[in-house]
């Protein structure tokens, strides 16, 4: 087996970089027995296949790997060959160290992306997890660059490979998008956004998070929803939890600040206030009109 | 000032228009809801989204548009899609969501009755050819599949009959959405012992029989300070999309036929007699006791199209499937008529009338060395215009046909509309408002506020702004090819059942 590998704590060389734990490019020559068992990842460690054939498993899905495409796997999840074997070809990898909580990936100081940035990313990454992206020779021009950069320790080398691991953050998370949105059908598109909100209904969603899940900029995004749905992405959501909320106010007995809260209101007089915008009523009043419970 | 307001419970939206009592478009606005298709055949939406999201757009509408005009809305009146149904406890609550018109569950239902003494009596009573979307067979479906639900149910409704229960309180339902339940007797104006005996059901689960200017009770005091309406505004039920296109169209009580294409598609003729068709496959809606509107659906329309545009249009330089779609037109429309005898039967979905098959499949048929793209794209135009064409041909057996008016997004297509008129050799009108179902609702609360003495005097104002007249040449090219297209939408009726019992 050859290899490059770069370990923190043993190697000089990622001293400058603490969030950085692995890096490297491993040559496999032969088929080795129990060298890549499953395990669970404690950052974020992502693999890009330079040749050969790789069958892996990430986060329970088994898949073929070939050069060019991409194993991201995020905390906690496990990655790795389910017989244990580890075949022969090469790969890249990168391990970060990253935390997750609360559906939000937390990234230390070294990231420039912004706080809203992240939280748009951390949504793409999870709903489509797990991620194994085909076809993304990007991500290893990105790694090798960042392998380059460490070496050589140019001018400014410091700058350039957290911006590198930015960089390949933001591509996977627009490549990803793009995967999922061919474009040509928004109906398509939208149904996605639907079942998207939907399935986390009381997340505190923003317009931001909603375009980067469809992968269109703000502004095309608003004038696509607005002209497909006939309302703005926020208006649409109040839709989809106003409906939520009869249906529980109806049929349950669940207090009216839960289902405020489980249909994405940020507070019950805030449920309140819109519903009875709607409906005319408050919400307590309309339980005692429409609901039968005892 | 006086004002209307139409609602216009669609298939993926609500479109709601303010007129004022002349009929000018005061404002209008639409709200999208979504359609869940949780396994093949099913459709679902959830009826408190539509609900809420009717509410919300009739609030928008109104003070964009009313109240700061200080205009009086003297009446709401509805129009829906047909056959959904929707199961609600005694209550009045939804037992989970509507099945729409587009849900095919009831198959079996349907092949039960088909193979028995039933279909006849059916088609005999109600005027309605048998298919799977019927509400009786839906309801018969829940009897079998879902017993626990069909118990529970308190009543079984349409979408428009659940919105304006919320509304008013009251459970009504007009003559031609009644019809489309596949429920009414058309000739005792009375549901159908014998479709109630299928469905398991008695008639205390169906909403009251109304007539289309009814007024379903009083707006709920709540929705009356919400919206900032008066007591008095009448909520009329209205009748289905398909019957109000017509009206609105200008076809009432004339030799004139009405040929709506949307996604899907149908053509209608308005008369005072119920046309039975031996076959069973013209369907006949009761609007008052004396007029019906009768024709025959097509499950291809610009559906289809946007079909083989999603598939096979170019989008490398096209912003947008709309964009995409125009250059296909575009490049279609400098093709010879008849695609140089390349043929394309558009049975994507199975098809309704004139075949009634569900099994039929799409085909292109005739392709030769020298056939290229482009005769691709005005074949699969020229196939679904076919498809009309038969359906129209079969409405002419019962009723000559002079004229024909079109509406809906792809039959007013400048260069739909001349196929449409080559094809029948027919000369074809465009009404001046696209929106046909909006208007025709105006049509029907004017004649209620006796603005109009009749829907027949109502139809008359509807105002043309396009004539497309049929080119001699053409129509023959189309006639030696309309003939090949139908002896092969007949021929292969064992291959379809084969195909699709593989698919």
């Amino acid at each position: 087996m050859n290899q490059l590998l770069l370990l923190q704590g043993s190697s000089e060389e990622l001293r400058a970089f603490p969030h950085i734990t692995e890096l490297g490019t491993i040559k496999n020559t032969c088929v080795n027995l129990n060298a890549f068992p499953k395990a669970a990842v404690s950052g974020i460690k992502l693999f890009f296949v330079l040749d050969g054939k790789f069958q892996w498993t990430l986060h329970n899905k088994e898949h073929t790997f070939y050069p060019g495409d991409v194993a991201l796997a995020l905390p906690g999840q496990e990655f790795g060959s389910s017989s244990g074997v580890l075949e022969i070809g090469s790969f890249s990898f990168l391990h970060i160290d990253a935390r997750l909580h609360m559906d939000e990936i937390f990234l230390d100081k070294w990231s420039s992306l912004s706080e809203n940035e992240i939280a748009a990313i951390s949504k793409i990454l999870l709903l489509n997890s797990p991620l194994i992206i085909t076809k993304f020779n990007e991500a290893g021009k990105i790694l090798k660059c960042i392998q380059q950069e460490i070496f050589s320790q140019e001018v400014g080398y410091f700058a350039r490979v957290n911006n590198q691991i930015d960089e390949l953050f933001i591509m996977l998370t627009r490549q990803l998008t793009r995967q999922n949105n061919p474009g040509r059908d928004f109906s398509k598109t939208f149904m996605k956004l639907e079942e998207a909100l939907r399935r986390d209904l009381s997340h505190q969603w923003t317009v931001d998070e909603m375009a980067v899940l469809v992968g269109l900029g703000n502004t095309l995004f608003n004038e696509k929803v607005k002209s497909y749905s006939g309302f703005s992405p926020l208006n649409y959501l109040i839709n989809i939890r106003i409906s939520e909320a009869i249906k529980l106010l109806k049929k349950s007995d669940a207090s009216i600040t839960d289902i405020a809260l489980d249909t994405g209101f940020y507070s019950s007089q805030h449920f309140s206030t819109t519903f009875k915008k709607f409906t005319g009523s408050t919400p307590g009043n309309f339980r005692k009109n429409n609901s039968y419970i005892k | 000032m006086k004002c209307i307001i139409t609602i216009e419970l669609g298939t993926n939206a609500v479109r709601i228009f303010a007129f004022s009592l002349n009929g000018t478009t005061i404002g209008s606005m639409k709200g999208y809801y979504p359609t869940f298709h949780s396994q093949p055949d099913y459709s679902e939406q959830d009826p408190e989204q539509i609900f809420i999201t009717m509410l919300y757009v009739l609030k928008n509408l109104i003070n964009e548009y009313i109240h700061p005009k200080k205009y009086k809305v003297t009446s709401v009146c509805f129009s829906s899609s047909m056959h959904s149904t929707l199961a609600v406890d005694k209550h009045g609550i939804p037992l989970g969501n509507a099945f729409t018109w587009a849900d095919n569950r009831a198959k079996k239902e349907a092949k039960e009755i088909k193979a028995s003494a039933l279909e006849d009596v059916m088609y005999n009573s109600t005027g309605m050819p048998l298919h799977p979307m019927s509400p009786m067979l839906k309801i018969a479906w829940m009897k079998n599949n879902d017993k626990q639900k069909f118990q529970q149910a308190g009543k079984f409704l349409s979408i428009k009959s659940y919105v304006i229960h919320q509304l008013t309180g009251e459970y009504m339902i007009d003559y031609s959405l009644a019809c489309a339940s596949g429920m009414l007797n058309i000739h005792k104006i009375a549901w159908e012992p014998e479709a109630l005996a299928f469905a398991g059901i008695t008639s205390d689960k169906l909403p009251a029989l109304a007539s289309v200017f009814a007024t379903a009770g009083t707006l709920k005091k709540d929705y009356q300070n919400s919206l900032g309406l008066s007591a008095d505004t009448k909520i009329l039920i209205g009748s289905s999309d398909g019957c109000l296109a017509t009206l609105g169209a200008g076809i009432w009580n004339s030799d004139k036929a009405t040929i709506t294409i949307e996604d899907s598609s149908a053509v209608r003729v308005v008369g005072k007699k119920i046309l039975h068709d031996e076959k069973k496959r013209v369907f006949n809606y009761l609007i008052t006791e004396d007029c019906f509107v009768s024709g025959g659906p097509s499950n291809s329309g610009g559906g289809t199209f946007e079909w083989f545009a999603k598939q096979f249009g170019d989008f490398t330089s096209a912003y947008d499937l709309n964009s995409c779609m125009n250059s296909l037109l575009l490049e279609a429309s400098k093709v010879a008529a008849g695609s140089a005898g390349l043929l394309f039967l558009p049975y994507l979905l199975g098809e309704r009338a004139p075949i009634w098959n569900p099994d039929a499949r799409g085909m292109y048929f005739g392709i030769n060395i020298k056939h290229e793209r482009q005769h691709f794209m005005r074949a699969t135009i020229e196939g679904i215009l076919y498809e009309i064409y038969s359906v129209g041909k079969m409405i002419n057996e019962h009723r000559h046909i002079s004229a024909l008016s079109v509406n809906g997004s792809f039959a007013t297509i400048p260069l739909c509309a001349q196929i449409i008129a080559d094809m029948f050799n027919k000369t074809v009108y465009v009404t001046k408002n696209a929106n046909s179902v909006g208007i025709g609702a105006f049509l029907l609360a004017a004649t209620e506020m006796g603005i109009f003495k009749s829907l027949d005097d109502a139809a008359g104002q509807t105002e043309i702004a396009h004539t497309y007249s049929p080119t001699e040449k053409h129509h023959r090219v189309y006639a030696g090819f309309f003939e090949i297209f139908e002896s092969l939408s007949h021929k292969l009726g064992d291959e379809f059942a084969k195909i699709s019992a593989l698919q």
